[in-house]
């Protein structure tokens, strides 16, 4: 639909005649005009903080007294020469490359289950729904007493069904902490996966599948050689969205683990809030901040380009 | 066999979905156990279920120096107030996206859409700083406007794909007729536009509401909202269940049912548009 510009903003003017500028740019005005109040809210949230960032990052910020001074880059050598941060780094990725790639598997999984004919498929994706609009604190809260090694019914029915022998404190081992952190995330994000991959099953044309059945094509096959690559928009739009909420992830974290036991699932989110707001070294802090940012855009910009190839969510 | 497979199917589905649904009903059936059955182990299944876990959340100054009650009014007024501004600056943006050819409009939304990828845990900082030194700290604007922002993007390209669905001859039909521009939105397009923007609304509420790390970071007593309550619920007074999963059924219950109600439009939604 090819629209005019000129056609579309503006409209009737009555009245006076308006200014010649305004005749010339009143399209692009307009679109700015309406844009403007958006950009405001999104750059006091974006652009203001990154500014600020940037002060903060080469500044020793006092929040009490007057002892705020310009400290060059001290605080990137003591960032970066940190290896608590380098291994909290690693455990960033790690913590999306898992949660994410599991949400894929599982949610394929029960995206082709549910893709077939049945009376109550509708039920179905309407209770799957649910762990999406508990808050993440709530559900931290949950599995964090779910998993209590005294009362916890983890423990209690693991070891009464006869899976497991001693009592596991769950979030007192590495191990074991991080397996709570990543199924706290899959619980949470599984069945979002699956219903935007359900949705691109459902688009699949089918003859490509019957032809390939013709042909011979086992179910397997079928699934990975014409299903899955018809699939690749929606598989994208899933990877892509998943990542960039699991690397802002900080509540379900903040409130199971709170990092721990040691640091052994500390992310990158949860040292931005321990240094600044708990130790107050506001510069320290600005400084991981613009090294988070910095690495942040690296991939993002790598899973935009994903999203260009292979959807058009980008596009007019 | 061939009857055997899809009965096999039928049941695995509701299997995954009752360990799905587990934490949940975990949740509400503790709330609503007797104070005195609600750690014991074995778990207690059957028992008369009572309210008074709920009755003393939401009246009796359980923890903390306030009820709980207090905190839920707090996070309404900051999910109703960044929902309104959300909507406010939202539907004239999206209105622009979807209807102004100007130069920069595509860069523009793909800027809209990449805000977000800004970790609040980065944006935290900074705010945090500003807000202690314009004396914002504990008050409702200094979430409200993050808040917005934080749905903005949904809401703006949720609303876009709902304008670019309305057939642009109506709008030129009404100022062929003699309507202004601005008439004709507000005659002919928000009107259809309605079942966007309550489902934009109802989304950016969601997200508001459930909005942990600002709140904690940037409120104290005063604007305290319930998430944070119930983050502090268990450090300051140990695990008393009951207390517990009924602060948190009723934190996340009107959040349950907008998700029902909501369905399709918030994956839709939350998907920007890629699932229809």
């Amino acid at each position: 639909m090819a629209i005019p510009g000129a056609a579309t903003a503006g409209g009737a003017i009555t009245g006076p005649p308006p200014p010649r500028y305004w005749v010339r740019h009143r399209v692009a005005l307009t679109g700015w005009g309406l844009l403007a109040p958006a950009l405001i809210v999104l750059l006091i949230m974006s652009v203001v903080p990154t500014i600020y960032l940037v002060m903060f990052a080469f500044q020793h910020v006092d929040l009490l007294g007057p002892g705020t001074k310009f400290v060059g880059i001290q605080n990137f050598e003591r960032v970066l020469g940190d290896p608590e941060m380098w291994s909290d780094a690693g455990a960033t990725a790690l913590y999306v490359a898992l949660a994410v790639s599991i949400q894929l598997v599982f949610g394929m999984a029960l995206a082709l289950m549910l893709n077939r004919k049945m009376r109550e498929t509708n039920l179905l994706t309407a209770l799957f729904i649910l762990p999406l609009g508990v808050a993440p604190v709530v559900s931290a809260l949950i599995f964090r007493e779910l998993l209590n090694p005294v009362y916890g019914w983890v423990d209690f029915y693991l070891q009464s069904w006869g899976l497991m022998g001693d009592p596991v404190d769950w979030l007192a081992n590495p191990l074991t902490a991080w397996i709570s952190i990543i199924t706290l995330d899959v619980w949470q994000w599984t069945p979002f996966v699956a219903l935007i991959l359900l949705a691109g099953l459902q688009g699949v044309p089918q003859e490509p599948r019957e032809a390939a059945v013709v042909d011979g094509a086992g179910p397997l096959s079928l699934f990975w050689h014409v299903t899955l690559p018809l699939m690749r928009p929606f598989i994208a739009i899933a990877l892509v969205l998943r990542a960039i909420e699991a690397f802002k992830t900080f509540a379900g974290v903040y409130v199971l683990t709170g990092g721990g036991p040691g640091t052994s699932t500390t992310l990158l989110t949860l040292d931005m809030y321990r240094i600044a707001l708990q130790d107050f070294d506001v510069g320290a802090a600005s400084a991981l901040g613009i090294c988070f940012l910095f690495a942040l855009s690296f991939v993002m910009s790598r899973l935009l380009a994903v999203l260009a190839k292979s959807t058009d969510i980008l596009e007019d | 066999m061939r009857k055997l497979a899809p009965l096999l199917l039928r049941l695995a589905l509701w299997a995954i979905l009752a360990l799905t649904l587990f934490p949940i009903v975990w949740m509400v059936v503790t709330a609503v156990k007797p104070a005195d059955m609600s750690q014991t182990l074995p778990p207690v299944w059957v028992f008369r279920p009572t309210m008074s876990n709920f009755v003393s959340v939401l009246t009796g100054k359980t923890y903390a120096s306030q009820n709980f009650g207090v905190l839920l009014l707090h996070s309404l007024i900051v999910t109703v107030a960044s929902t309104l501004l959300a909507l406010l600056v939202g539907v004239p943006a999206a209105y622009g996206l979807a209807r102004v050819r100007f130069r920069g409009r595509r860069a523009a939304a793909t800027w809209i859409l990449s805000t977000i990828m800004f970790p609040p845990a980065v944006s935290v900082v900074p705010i945090f700083i500003l807000s202690a030194r314009l004396s914002l700290t504990d008050t409702y604007p200094v979430l409200i406007v993050p808040y917005a922002a934080f749905s903005l993007p949904m809401v703006i390209w949720m609303l876009r794909s709902s304008i670019k669905q309305i057939p642009f001859e109506i709008e030129e039909a009404a100022m062929v007729d003699g309507l202004s521009q601005l008439a004709m939105v507000r005659v002919i397009v928000l009107p259809l536009l309605v079942p966007g923007i309550v489902a934009a609304a109802l989304l950016s509420a969601i997200l508001s509401w459930n909005e942990f790390l600002f709140a904690l970071t940037l409120t104290r007593s005063k604007v305290q909202t319930a998430p944070v309550g119930l983050n502090e619920f268990t450090s300051m007074y140990g695990t008393q269940w009951g207390q517990l999963t009924a602060a948190a059924t009723v934190t996340v219950a009107p959040i349950l049912v907008m998700t029902l109600v909501l369905r399709r439009r918030l994956v839709e939604g939350l998907s920007f548009g890629a699932v229809k």
